[in-house]
């Protein structure tokens, strides 16, 4: 005997799933985790592996005893979560403090909102900022680069912003084609560039982001350093500029949903970074800045609505 | 010490501005509103539940004072006292209105009306009932996803897990008529709650013929008239092969539901059983 | 760089795997034949119970403007003219009429000698030169040719200009955009020159002097068949266009043809178009040239059955879908229409109508669980209106219907590419459906 379903149209669907395009993200963050590995060797690895545990525990906690449902852990966001707070803490922070910053990140700023899709800000940044305010010290120390999956040796210095900043280093004499590489101190996942470009690249051609937020993150920061007369080129390679407007501020649930709402939304975000690292207390920007556009982003979706097909929209009558 | 009177100082005067200008702006936006408007909304139920046809609690109240007497303005939950509340404050008398409760012309409980189909989509009613004719085979019928529960500012309405049909709590409902609107079947009905909480209701919706509408439902209503015979007072009208029996002249004696061949008929009471027993 | 429309649009994927040939399905000996297959008002029955009717003959005629007249499939006896099973199992009204044997056998005969001797014998390129546009438009009108793409609007409604209205281009809608579906495919293959006939007649009717054949390039036999046949025929010409869904939705296929865009809540006449589907430009000719009323249509048979069963037939209008030669899949979605608009049927007996394009069965449910909304606005850049319908579910579920309507819902061409689009399979287009039917009331 058959079995008669009966559905609404449509009847087929997309393959893409969320889980999918979480995966994809991570495949994406992949040559910046192994340039992270290379760069300042099995520390990171650990600080790596205790953020993903912290964020997938917490969420496994939360959901089973406080909320009482089904898991969420298939829609691998939580380990994305993971791996983005890693990628932004230094390789030398204490892993309790890493810990910490993955509790705070999907209990505070995700399962507190209501979990996946619910969240006003990015939980990754959230869970970054709530560590750099706490322990300013450990947060700012940054180990330099030793190379070859190598254990470290305890070295550490200032940023190439940092030094920037404090006048140590004058942005002319830089080495533009190691800071391409990574070659310089800086969190775990923000020194190479060019790995994050690949993965940039790879998000642009399956479709999983569009470039509107992050070229218009590097063009808002490129005006305001133009307008003040600061050479651009080393601002977008220093610093985590790239791994935030290229895995940050493009996450959906945080980001604007039409082209133009992104467009506003990364040049403010370029803009506030450029503003703070100009003349700000603090030599890095973009986490601020993103989470700052993070709480506009539903005034923008409110005031930016996809373009109608038949023009612009008719006035609501009475 | 200096720095404390400082403090003292500057905060107080930060607060004193603040409250000049808290006050300047009640002063300038201060909106003159009838005193009655208050008084009224304190007496509404403030579900905001839409039963009155208005957007609200405060709409309703805000409509009676303009209107200056509760004509063609009905909240239906409010209990009498309460609207004779209502009534005094807008110094007039009310009139008292019939105490309604909601039931469903429908009983096609799981073992009447096994699931023929599978439905794939979200679960409400508008939108399966949009889709096709229901996982029940029964085109006129309850379809079980809960609409009306959704939709129950009073929590009234309960979806039985045995029969898969909704239940309403009478104590609970406040007829607000709010899953009447929602139903897309259109299969709940506001009756008079009746003399001793007393109804008599065909619990069937299905206008086709007797021989199709009981293949599809075992406790459907087959238009057979029987209860339309049976019924001393002229209670009970048999339209579109689907019986009716009006509540203004049913005296609730329980006849019909001995009558019906199929059990359509339900009650708010049990019957004795000398009634039961002559069929 | 190849024409389409500019807004939104998906790629579900073609799945046009039937045969695209085209063969007769034997006729039904019980006809069922609905009232309403169009938009508009039911047909209004002209014959009674126990009334002998031959084939061809009209049984009800158009009732009111916006309305078509119906005729008898089949000769036969009127059986009864009562509520029947809709596919969807709900109710609608309908003549039923039986064949005896030996009439069968004579339509049978009839039906073939006019499928192999008679088109192929009438083909000839003066008809819409020795009759007038009225003429052409009542023969239209008594053959109740509506829109076959599945529509269903009347089309000598369509083409009943009013002098203010100025028309200068009429678009033949052979995109066939839906996934699976063949039908158009398949005529366009087998009978361009009388496609193009049926195109002059409406040109002629409408008096519109340009015609588009649009095709998408998916199709590149059709496009093929259609440029040989209307080589001669310097004013109507044939356009390749991107494959896209929905693509043959009118308001897309107009923009993607002539760059106009039709405004909001307006008519696409408006434009200055026309647009009619291929099918029907056929069954036109069909009409005036043979004088057979739309009794016939072409139906593909596809989805997930097994590859000699998916196939095109010319079946009789009011023939059960279960006649059709298909086994269904152990759990199956039965769809009237193609699987991005077509809706499921679950009685199989219910007969077929004008506006049936074909089935497509489709084994298993289709739906993933639903997930949280992500809010990566996919559904946002997909939909062809420039709608969000992100925003309008929320308002459908939420019951804000005032807010759906100022949000432009009634704008909805309910084209399905938001819910296919959705990673998070979430019943956009479920909550949509309500918010527009609700804030119309």
């Amino acid at each position: 005997m058959t079995q008669i379903i009966f559905s609404p149209s449509p009847h087929i669907h997309t393959a893409r799933t969320t889980g999918g395009i979480m995966r994809h993200v991570l495949v994406a963050l992949a040559p910046a985790v192994i340039c992270a590995l290379w760069f300042f060797g099995i520390d990171a690895l650990w600080v790596l592996v205790t953020s993903v545990i912290s964020c997938i525990a917490t969420e496994w906690l939360i959901t089973r005893f406080m909320l009482r449902r089904a898991a969420s852990l298939s829609d691998c966001s939580a380990i994305l979560t993971g791996v983005l707070l890693a990628l932004t803490l230094p390789s030398s922070l204490p892993l309790w403090m890493v810990a910490a910053g993955g509790i705070i990140a999907i209990g505070i700023a995700k399962m507190a909102f209501g979990g996946l899709g619910c969240n006003i800000f990015n939980p990754a940044l959230v869970g970054r900022v709530f560590l750099l305010i706490s322990f300013p010290v450990a947060m700012t120390t940054w180990p330099l680069p030793i190379g070859r999956f190598a254990t470290a040796d305890g070295t550490t210095g200032a940023t190439i912003l940092s030094q920037l900043k404090t006048g140590i280093a004058n942005s002319c004499a830089l080495d533009l084609p190691a800071m391409f590489a990574g070659d310089m101190g800086g969190s775990i996942g923000e020194v190479s560039t060019g790995a994050l470009l690949l993965g940039f690249v790879y998000l642009l051609v399956l479709k999983i982001i569009k470039w509107h937020i992050p070229v218009s993150i590097v063009a808002g920061l490129v005006l305001v350093d133009l307008m003040a007369g600061f050479p651009p080129l080393p601002d977008i390679l220093s610093g985590g500029l790239l791994l935030g407007a290229v895995f940050m501020a493009t996450d959906y649930v945080t980001s604007p949903m039409t082209n133009r709402g992104m467009l506003l939304y990364g040049l403010m975000i370029g803009i506030i970074t450029a503003v703070i690292r100009r003349w700000g207390s603090y030599p890095e920007g973009i986490s601020f800045a993103i989470l700052i556009m993070n709480g506009a982003t539903p005034l923008i979706n409110r005031y930016m609505h996809n373009t109608r097909f038949s023009g612009r929209r008719k006035e609501a009558t009475a | 010490m200096n720095l404390i009177i400082c403090s003292v100082l500057v905060l107080g005067i930060i607060g004193f501005a603040g409250a000049l200008m808290l006050y300047a702006t009640a002063r300038r936006f201060h909106v003159d509103e009838d005193p009655r408007i208050d008084r009224i909304a304190s007496v509404l139920p403030g579900a905001n539940c839409g039963g009155c046809g208005l957007k609200g609690c405060r709409d309703f109240a805000t409509r009676c004072v303009e209107q200056g007497s509760l004509k063609g303005l009905h909240c239906p939950v409010s209990s009498a006292e309460n609207t004779s509340a209502i009534a005094s404050i807008l110094g007039v008398t009310a009139e008292t209105a019939v105490r309604r409760i909601a039931v469903l012309h429908c009983n096609g409980s799981c073992q009447a009306r096994p699931e023929t189909y599978v439905y794939d989509g979200a679960l409400t009613c508008a939108i399966m009932d949009a889709t096709g004719v229901g996982t029940r085979g029964c085109s006129y019928g309850c379809l079980g996803c809960g609409d009306c529960v959704a939709v129950c500012k009073f929590g009234a309405i309960s979806i039985d897990p045995a029969t898969k049909l909704p239940v309403v709590d009478t104590d609970k409902c406040t007829a607000c008529g709010a899953c009447v609107n929602e139903c897309p079947r259109h299969i709940i009905e506001l009756r008079p709650s009746g003399r001793l909480d007393r109804r008599v209701w065909v619990a069937c919706s299905n206008r086709e013929r007797g021989a199709v509408a009981r293949k599809t439902c075992k406790a459907a209503c087959i238009g057979c008239s029987k209860c339309v015979k049976t019924c001393p007072f002229g209670a009970v009208e048999v339209n579109h092969n689907l019986s009716y029996i009006n509540p203004d002249l049913c005296k609730t004696c329980g006849k019909c539901v001995a009558s019906c061949p199929t059990g359509a008929i339900l009650t708010s009471f049990t019957i004795p059983a000398k009634t039961a027993t002559e069929s | 760089m190849k024409h389409t429309f500019k807004k939104g649009g998906i790629h579900p994927g073609s799945f046009k795997t039937a045969s695209p040939d085209i063969e007769l399905l034997p006729l039904p000996m019980t006809a069922t034949v609905l009232l309403s297959q169009h938009i508009g008002r039911p047909a209004n029955p002209t014959v009674q119970k126990g009334d002998k009717v031959c084939r061809g003959m009209v049984i009800a005629e158009n009732s009111a403007y916006i309305s078509a007249s119906v005729h008898a499939p089949i000769s036969g006896t009127v059986a009864s003219i009562d509520d029947v099973v809709l596919p969807n199992g709900k109710n609608g009204r309908a003549i039923i009429i039986k064949a005896a044997p030996e009439e069968h056998e004579a339509d049978t005969a009839a039906r073939n000698s006019y499928w192999s001797d008679t088109i192929p014998a009438v083909l000839s390129r003066d008809l819409s030169e020795s009759l007038t546009a009225d003429e052409i438009r009542t023969r239209i009108e008594r053959a109740g040719i509506v829109g076959l793409g599945g529509a269903t609007f009347p089309s000598h409604v369509k083409i009943d200009l009013k002098p203010t209205q100025k028309v200068d281009t009429l678009i033949i809608n052979g995109c066939e955009c839906e996934p699976y579906l063949r039908c158009d495919d398949a005529i366009m293959r087998s009978c361009p020159g009388y496609i193009a006939e049926g195109i002059e007649l409406i040109m002629k009717a409408a008096s519109i002097s340009r015609a588009v054949v649009a095709v998408e390039d998916n199709k590149p036999q059709a496009i093929e068949a259609m440029r040989g046949a209307l080589d001669s025929m310097h004013n109507i010409s044939v356009m390749s266009l991107k494959t896209k869904y929905p693509q043959g939705g009118e308001k897309q296929l107009i923009e993607a043809v002539t760059d106009r865009r039709v405004a909001s809540g307006a008519l696409p006449v408006s434009t200055g178009v026309i647009v009619q589907n291929v099918a029907t430009a056929f069954a036109v000719w069909q009409a005036v040239a043979t004088g057979q009323p739309l009794i016939e249509r072409v139906v593909t048979i596809t989805g997930d059955i097994p590859a000699e069963q998916r196939r095109n037939y010319i079946a009789a209008i009011g023939t059960p879908l279960s006649d059709f030669p298909f086994s269904l899949p152990d759990e199956a979605r039965a769809i009237v229409g193609g699987p991005m608009m077509g809706k499921t049927a679950v009685c199989l007996d219910a007969p077929i109508t004008k506006g049936t394009s074909g089935l497509t069965v489709l084994s298993g449910k289709g739906r993933r669980p639903v997930q949280p909304c992500i809010r990566c606005g996919a559904c946002s850049d997909v939909c062809p209106m420039g709608l969000d319908p992100y925003l309008l579910a929320t308002y459908g579920r939420l019951r804000m219907f005032d807010e759906a309507a100022k949000a432009d819902v009634a704008d909805c061409i309910e084209c399905g590419s938001c819910s296919w689009s959705c990673p998070s399979s979430r019943p956009i287009l479920d909550f949509i459906r309500v918010a527009k039917q609700r804030s119309r009331k």
